[in-house]
C-alpha cells in the first residue's frame, strides 16, 4: 500500500532527532544521580554551589533536552509548524548546547570567569537560534490553537530566561558590574520554572490530555488565557522587582493559586475519561499534577514562614512534577514514533507499540520514580537516605536510557531486515 | 455518486494512538472500489500527511459538533467530498 519513500522528512522530523534529545536528557539525568551521590544533602541548601550545579543539570541538561525533543515532535503535529531541515537544526542546537551545559557546570564548580564566557556563547547562541526559528514559525501560523499560543508564550519566556542568565554569567565572568544581580536572579528562577517549564507542560497538556486520554476539553478561560496571564504576572514581577524586590512574594502567591487550580482541573479531567483504562502514563500525569499542587502549597507556606524544610519540599515536588510529566510523555512518544515511522515506511514487520516498550516496563519505571521521590523526602530528615536517592536517580535515568537504546535498535533492526508492503499485492 | 464500499471507523472515544493504528490497518485495505470514512474528535494530521504523501484522495471536514470527518480513497475519478454525511455510522 505504501510507497517505499514513506513519510516526507519535510513534514515529520526523523525519529533520530527526537530520540537523540531524549537520549542526551537521560544521560544528564545519570550525571544528576552521580552528583547527588557526590554532593549529598548539600544539594538542599539553595545558596550552595552544589545546589546550583544540580539545579542546572536538571533544568538545562535534563529538562531542556526533553523539552526540545517534545518541541521537535509536537510542533508539526499539534501546531502544524513544519521545521525544514530538522537534522541540521538539531545538530546546530544539540552539540553546542551539550558542550555549553558541561562548561557552565564546570564554571559553577571552579568559578573560572572564562568558562562562563564560553558557556554563554554556546548556550546563548544555540538556544536563541532554535527559539528564534520556532517562534518565527509559530507567529506566522494563520490559525492558532490553545497549545500553539501557549508554546509561543513559553518560548518567549525561555528567551527571557536566557537573557537574564546571560546577565548573570556576564557578571560572574567579570564583564558586567552586576548591579541588579539579585533582582535578575529571582526573575531568572521564576521565568525558568514557571514561565518556561510549567507553561510549556501546561500548553502541551491542553492538547494531549484530551487527545491521549479522551477527556472533556479544558474550559476556554483556562486554555485561552492561562498562558498569557501567567506570562503577564511574571513580566509584571520582573519590572516591579527593580523597585520593590518583595513583589515576588505576591507573584508567588498568585502563581501558586493559578498553578494549583490548573493541576486540580487537569486531575478532575483525568477522572472524566470515557474509557478509563489506566496505564503508567496516566499515573505519571496524576503524580506530576499532585506534586505540582504539593509544591505550590509549600511555596505558599514559605511566603509566611522561614522554615527551610518547606522550601526544600517545594523544590523536590516541583522537580517531581516536571519529571513525572516528561516520563508520561516519553512512554507515549517513543513507542508510538517507532511504530509510526516504520509503518509509514511500509514495514509490515514493524514491532507493535507494546513490543517497543511494554506497559509493564513503564509501570516498573513509575515504581522506581516513586521510590526516588520518597527517598529524597526522607533524606531531608534522615541524611543517609540521600545515597539511596542518588542511586535510584541513576536507576531511573538508566532505565530510560535503556528504553531509548532498545527502541532505536528495534527501529534499525526492522529497517535492515524488515519486509515492506508490496504495492501490487495490496490492491 | 458511485457505489463505493465504505470502511467506517468511529474513533471519537478511542484513546491515542488506537485511532491511527486502526486507520493504518484500514488504509491497507483500500482499493479502487472502496473508501475509508473516519470520525475523530481531532484532525489527525499524521494520518492526513501520510495519506496525501501516498497520493490518496483525502477530505477532512469539521462538523458543527466539533467532530472531524476524514475520508480517504484510492480512486481519483470521484469527488470524495460528496460522500460526507452527518452521521456515517448510521448507514
Amino acid at each position: 500500500m505504501f510507497s517505499q519513500n514513506g513519510l516526507s522528512l519535510d513534514q515529520a522530523p526523523p525519529i533520530s532527532v527526537v530520540f537523540r534529545f531524549f537520549f542526551s536528557g537521560a544521560l544528564f539525568g545519570l550525571i544528576a544521580g552521580v552528583l547527588v551521590l557526590l554532593f549529598q544533602t548539600n544539594i538542599f541548601n539553595p545558596n550552595s554551589t552544589e545546589a546550583l550545579i544540580l539545579t542546572h543539570t536538571l533544568t538545562l541538561g535534563v529538562m531542556l533536552s526533553f523539552m526540545f525533543a517534545a518541541l521537535f515532535q509536537m510542533l508539526p503535529v499539534i501546531a502544524g509548524v513544519i521545521l525544514p531541515s530538522p537534522v541540521q537544526k538539531a545538530n546546530l542546537l544539540q552539540y553546542p548546547f551539550i558542550l555549553g551545559v558541561l562548561i557552565l557546570l564546570l564554571g559553577f564548580y571552579t568559578s573560572e570567569s572564562w568558562l562562563f564566557i564560553i558557556a554563554s556563547i554556546l548556550l546563548g547562541g544555540s538556544i536563541f537560534y532554535i527559539t528564534a526559528i520556532m517562534l518565527k514559525d509559530l507567529i506566522k501560523l494563520p490559525n492558532h490553537s490553545a497549545s500553539s499560543k501557549g508554546m509561543m508564550v513559553a518560548l518567549t519566556s525561555l528567551t527571557i530566561v536566557i537573557i537574564l542568565a546571560l546577565y548573570m554569567t556576564g557578571t560572574l565572568s567579570g564583564l558586567l558590574q552586576g548591579t541588579y544581580y539579585s533582582v535578575i536572579k529571582e526573575a531568572h528562577y521564576s521565568f525558568g520554572l514557571f514561565g518556561w517549564i510549567a507553561l510549556l507542560i501546561i500548553s502541551i497538556s491542553f492538547q494531549v490530555i484530551e487527545m491521549f486520554y479522551v477527556t472533556p476539553a479544558y474550559p476556554k478561560f483556562i486554555s485561552g488565557y492561562l498562558p498569557y496571564k501567567l506570562f503577564c504576572l511574571l513580566a509584571f514581577g520582573l519590572l516591579i522587582s527593580f523597585y520593590i524586590a518583595k513583589v515576588w512574594v505576591l507573584i508567588d502567591i498568585f502563581l501558586a493559586l493559578v498553578l494549583s487550580g490548573y493541576a486540580g482541573i487537569t486531575l478532575k479531567r483525568l477522572t472524566q475519561r470515557k474509557r478509563p483504562l489506566t496505564d503508567a502514563t496516566v499515573w505519571f500525569w496524576r503524580l506530576g499534577l499532585s506534586s505540582l499542587i504539593l509544591s505550590m502549597i509549600f511555596i505558599l507556606i514559605t511566603t509566611f514562614t522561614d522554615i527551610e524544610t518547606f522550601k526544600q519540599l517545594s523544590y523536590i515536588f516541583f522537580a517531581t512534577f516536571a519529571l513525572s510529566i516528561v516520563f508520561a510523555m516519553f512512554y507515549k512518544i517513543v513507542p508510538f514514533l517507532t511504530w509510526f515511522h516504520l509503518n509509514a515506511q511500509g514495514y509490515f514487520t514493524a514491532p507493535m507499540m507494546h513490543e517497543v516498550i511494554h506497559p509493564k516496563t513503564a509501570m516498573k519505571h513509575l515504581y522506581i520514580h516513586l521510590a526516588t521521590i520518597v527517598t529524597f523526602v526522607l533524606s531531608l530528615f534522615i541524611a543517609p537516605f540521600i545515597y539511596l536517592a542518588g542511586l535510584l536517580t541513576i536507576l531511573s535515568f538508566g532505565w530510560m536510557t535503556y528504553q531509548i537504546v532498545h527502541a532505536w535498535k528495534l527501529y534499525q533492526h526492522t529497517q535492515e531486515t524488515g519486509e515492506k508492503f508490496d504495492m501490487g499485492s495490496m490492491g | 455518486m458511485t457505489n463505493l464500499k465504505k470502511i467506517t471507523l468511529d474513533a471519537r472515544e478511542l484513546e491515542h494512538p488506537k485511532p491511527l493504528e486502526l486507520a493504518m490497518k484500514a488504509l491497507r485495505e483500500l482499493n479502487e472500489e472502496n473508501y475509508f470514512y473516519m470520525l475523530h474528535r481531532k484532525n489527525p494530521i499524521p494520518l492526513i500527511d501520510l495519506a496525501s504523501e501516498q497520493n490518496y484522495q483525502v477530505v477532512n471536514r469539521e462538523d458543527e459538533n466539533g467532530d472531524w470527518h476524514i475520508l480517504i480513497c484510492k480512486a481519483t475519478h470521484i469527488d470524495l467530498s460528496e460522500f460526507v454525511v452527518p452521521d456515517p455510522t448510521k448507514e
